[in-house]
């Protein structure tokens, strides 16, 4: 018997946060966190280390019956698409960890299980190859996040807790019942990999496409049901915005590649143009809003929604470019904005504002962390040699591919992104020190540099070198694109 | 009747029988022992129960039907009875402290909860409309008297004499029916009156019938139009016997109803459209008013009507697994309710109430363990996964899918999400907010054990519910 590589990975960081339950002392529950975390991701290295390159085939995949009576098992496997999230998942769990060290000061024990048990949902929600099972994962997270947006929140948190929690819950719901529909229509199994086989009549797939994208469309966010990512991200705590943003936004996007796209493929092609369109309203309007914020939090938040537009505007270009790009920029996003929300939690924690008035001349105060951020958000507005360059333009060539207005609207967002992200550098960094920063403000110290370091290693890798990480998605998008174009057709 | 027969007979409803018995027994025990022994009570009413669990599952095999079809014990009664011996212990278990609190020190209020549920288990055996009606009233009766026993309190009065009242009116409803049904068939028996009936079976006379008698049943699991008893009841009765009703005789009636549902006559006519109705209206007034309220009774009162109209979902659908889907519900929303219940009884002690929300402020920066189980509950309610209510609520899903119900599905998931709010809201008071006073929970080990217990069926169902699913599906279809 083989070692259940995926259910270790999975199962980790949920045994180490029951074991967490029974310990007293706020120090050893920081330590051991960090000890579960930092060893899934040893797992997770070794995973990566075994994975094969040259198949679209689901790896890894373990099958257990769990329900027989309604055809549920428990399977898990990864392939090429999801093996980024898995790591990128991973390796955020122990710089999520990190960012709480001294942030998290009350109820350490609580978060820390609320954490661990949230890790190993979004790993579960990646690895999952059982619908049933994905939508456990994907609805049991509500539980920890509501807790710690709720709990260890801003002044705010109530609210944006309950908005988080109600706008996510109905569109899952929704999606419950397209997958109970799709269990019946495809021969009454939750079998992912058997559901892609099946050839549903159109109207079947249109129906369950817009049921599919009310829970995804909430989860990415597209506008218009984006409105609880702002609250969620101002009031979260910087490890809960670091998990919503890098992580939870792309199981929206996940769940169009891994369910929409092969499922559906044909309601995909009938609703693309839409799907385009959507993106592109998102990637303006949300490029719109992040320009007029004062709050750095919401202005990473709104720059979230512009992003994660270029995103499902990639996934639906359904060509080879735009989806690798798509893709890859799911990856980048995560890497980038998961470092900013770090480098906002990290300057709130020494000034307690995040008013973008407030600040000025931080450059002379921190220049090692100002640099950081200088990075970060050099990454985030695509300049060249940084990891988004790579995802945007391939987003980009595949856009003007599909659909030359599109493609101008994504450009136009480019250029707004640019607008607000060196207006927001110059304002926080440079010219005079201002009220907020004339305390000493105390540069980043070694827990804090090894929570930013790796994230700041992952820009500059992908954007030099993409080859390995293109590699990893390579043939599983090929094959992507030959389910959604029929086998012939692929581009 | 021959001696063969009646031995059969008795053999079949031996359950019944001893919990009868032992109830008598305890009566007459109850005046002998002495004020501050009344720890013997509850322990000689757990056993009573026991032994007829014992009797129950060792007859379980087969079916077996008795009194000339007026009674079967078949897997469908077995998995009915399970759920109202675990119902009936539990309740024991939390209402020796309870009682002590509230003073209430007669051993009428055990021998009443047995009785009650003799009630129940001829209701879930009944193939006769008439001793359905005479299970169904000796369970009434017996709630009725639990109501108001808290004599010293207006709150508890009223609520028996509005239960009392409405009661009476929707069992002459019932039986008006039944009277109906008797005309138009000449038989009072589920089985023989779809035999009788060779005409067309939208007939508006038996439809009208039809509609009578599942207006009576409707009250008996407080779906709407016939919950008002509800808030009303469940905030005045003892706590105890709220948890005892919101689960119990909950379940009794929803036996009746799929009894009466699963039988050809019923199937083959258009009820489902009331029955969808009623569901879809339940579910609705029970998440918006549960919206607005403060008191946690009420609140779960509320939230018992939005539940009875989910699992009303689960009968429109019919079929096998409408019915499994339904008494897997029961089953999982006994585990759920009572767990949330069994803190509700808890906190009761001293002068405090804990009958507001408020009072629950802050609750889990002293007792940790306390807040997580409510969480627990709580969710589950909700349906949240990887709780037991998700699958309880999955599975009425799929059942309403698969006759092709989608849009009810749609309704059904849109309202548990409204419901979701007041569920959520609760752990919200609970996590984050600050204590105003501390808290003096009335923790006895069985208040403990039932705790414990409850936690383990919540999340163990929804871990692996693969063999309580099998369970429910056995016994719907051996029906």
């Amino acid at each position: 018997m083989t070692i259940p590589l995926l259910s270790l990975i999975v199962f980790t960081p949920a045994v180490g946060a029951a074991a967490l339950m029974f310990v007293r002392n706020d120090d050893v529950v920081r330590w051991m966190a960090l000890g579960v975390t930092v060893l899934d991701f040893v797992l997770c290295i070794a995973m990566l280390g075994g994975f094969d390159t040259s198949t679209h085939e689901m790896q890894f995949t373990e099958t257990r019956p769990w329900v027989p009576a309604l055809g549920i098992t428990y399977t898990l496997g990864i392939d090429g698409i999801s093996a980024p999230f898995v790591f990128l998942t991973a390796l955020l769990g122990w710089i999520s960890v990190l960012a709480s060290w001294v942030a998290i000061d009350r109820k350490v024990k609580e978060f820390m299980v609320s954490l661990l048990a949230m890790q190993a949902l979004m790993l579960g929600v990646f690895c999952a190859l059982d619908l049933f099972l994905f939508y456990v994962f994907w609805e049991a997270m509500l539980i920890p996040m509501y807790l710690i947006i709720g709990v260890w929140g801003g002044d705010g948190r109530v609210y944006a807790a309950f908005k988080f929690f109600l706008y996510t819950l109905a569109g899952s719901l929704m999606f419950l019942i397209g997958v109970i529909v799709l269990y019946f229509h495809g021969g009454e199994t939750f079998d992912i990999r058997t559901l892609m086989a099946q050839d549903l009549p159109l109207q079947v797939q249109s129906w369950l496409f817009f049921a599919f994208l009310i829970a995804f469309a909430v989860k990415v966010p597209m506008v218009p049901v984006h409105t609880w990512l702002p609250d969620a991200h101002v009031q979260a705590p910087t490890a809960g915005s670091i998990i919503l943003a890098a992580v939870l936004l792309k199981m929206g996007a996940y769940g169009f590649l891994r369910f929409s796209l092969p499922m559906l493929p044909e309601a995909s092609v009938h609703y693309s143009t839409l799907m385009l369109v959507l993106s592109a309203v998102a990637i303006v309007y949300g490029g719109l809003l992040a320009l007029a914020q004062d709050d750095l939090k919401k202005l990473v938040a709104y720059s979230s929604i512009s992003h994660m537009g270029l995103v499902t505007l990639g996934i639906f270009t359904l060509n080879l470019r735009g989806l690798e790009g798509g893709i890859l920029q799911m990856f980048n996003h995560g890497v980038t904005t998961g470092a900013l929300f770090l480098s906002v939690g990290l300057i709130y924690e020494r000034t307690h504002t995040r008013s973008i008035a407030d600040y000025g001349g931080l450059m002379k105060a921190a220049p090692v962390y100002t640099a950081f951020l200088a990075l970060f958000t050099l990454s985030s507005m695509a300049l060249p040699g940084t990891n988004s360059f790579v995802g945007e333009l391939l987003v980009l060539s595949g856009a003007f591919a599909a659909n030359l207005a599109v493609g101008a609207a994504a450009v136009l967002g480019a250029l707004l992104g640019a607008a607000y992200l060196l207006g927001m550098y110059r304002k926080v960094a440079l010219g005079p020190a201002s009220i907020g920063v004339r305390f000493k403000i105390r540069d980043v110290n070694a827990r804090e540099m090894a929570a930013i370091l790796p994230l700041a290693v992952f820009v500059l890798w992908v954007g030099l070198y993409p080859k390995p990480f293109l590699e990893i998605i390579d043939a599983s998008v090929k094959h992507l694109l030959a389910q959604v174009h029929g086998k012939g057709g692929a581009q | 009747m021959t001696a063969a027969a009646l031995f059969q007979s008795i053999l079949a409803s031996l359950p019944e029988i001893v919990v009868v018995t032992g109830a008598c027994i305890l009566l007459i025990l109850g005046q002998l022992v002495r004020k501050g022994q009344q720890q013997f009570l509850v322990w000689a009413s757990i056993a009573v129960v026991l032994i007829a669990a014992l009797g129950t599952l060792m007859l379980a095999g087969e079916v077996r039907p008795a009194y000339s079809g007026m009674f079967v014990a078949d897997r469908f009664a077995v998995f009915f009875k399970v759920v109202f011996y675990l119902v009936t212990v539990l309740t024991f278990l939390l209402s020796r402290k309870y009682a002590e609190i509230e003073g209430i020190g007669s051993s009428e209020y055990y021998v009443l909860l047995l009785l009650a549920l003799s009630g129940m288990m001829i209701m879930a055996s009944a193939t006769d409309l008439l001793s359905i009606y005479v299970g169904l009233e000796l369970m009434v009766l017996c709630t009725y008297v639990l109501t108001g026993f808290l004599r010293q309190q207006r709150r508890s009065n009223e609520a028996a004499l509005k239960y009392v009242i409405l009661g009476g009116v929707s069992t002459g409803i019932f039986l008006y029916g039944v009277s109906l049904i008797y005309g138009l068939t000449g038989t009072t028996q589920l089985d023989g009156m779809a035999a009788a009936v060779t005409g067309d079976p939208l007939d508006p006379g038996l439809l009208l019938a039809v509609v009578f008698i599942v207006a009576g049943l409707v009250f008996k699991v407080g779906a709407v139009p016939f919950h008002m008893w509800v808030p009303d009841v469940y905030e005045g009765a003892p706590t105890t016997i709220t948890a005892f009703m919101s689960v119990g005789p909950k379940a009794a009636g929803f036996a009746v109803i799929l009894r009466v549902f699963l039988n050809p006559l019923v199937a083959a006519s258009n009820v489902w459209i009331i029955v969808a109705v009623i569901a879809a209206v339940t579910m609705a007034l029970g998440s918006f008013v549960a919206l607005v309220q403060d008191n946690f009774k009420r609140l779960l009162a509320y939230s018992s009507i939005a539940h009875a109209g989910f699992a009303m979902f689960g009968v429109a659908a019919g079929g096998a697994d409408g019915a499994a889907s339904v008494m897997l519900y029961l089953l999982i929303y006994a585990f759920m309710n009572l767990g949330i219940f069994g803190i509700v009884i808890m906190m009761r002690n001293g002068d405090f109430s804990g009958e507001v929300i408020e009072d629950y402020a802050g609750l889990a920066k002293s007792h940790r363990g306390l807040a997580l189980l409510m969480l627990l509950y709580l969710f589950s309610l909700a349906g949240i996964p990887p709780t037991a209510g998700f699958f309880a609520k999955f599975y009425v899903l799929v059942a309403l899918v698969e006759r092709g119900f989608v849009m009810l599905a749609v309704i059904a998931v849109l309202l548990s999400a409204v419901a979701a709010y007041f569920y959520i809201r609760i752990v919200m008071v609970i996590y984050m907010r600050e204590p105003e006073g501390a808290f003096d929970p009335a923790l006895t080990p069985a208040v403990a054990a039932t705790l414990a217990f409850t936690a383990a069926g919540t999340i163990g169902i929804g871990l692996f519910p693969a063999w309580f699913l099998r369970l429910a599906q056995h016994a719907a279809v051996g029906g």
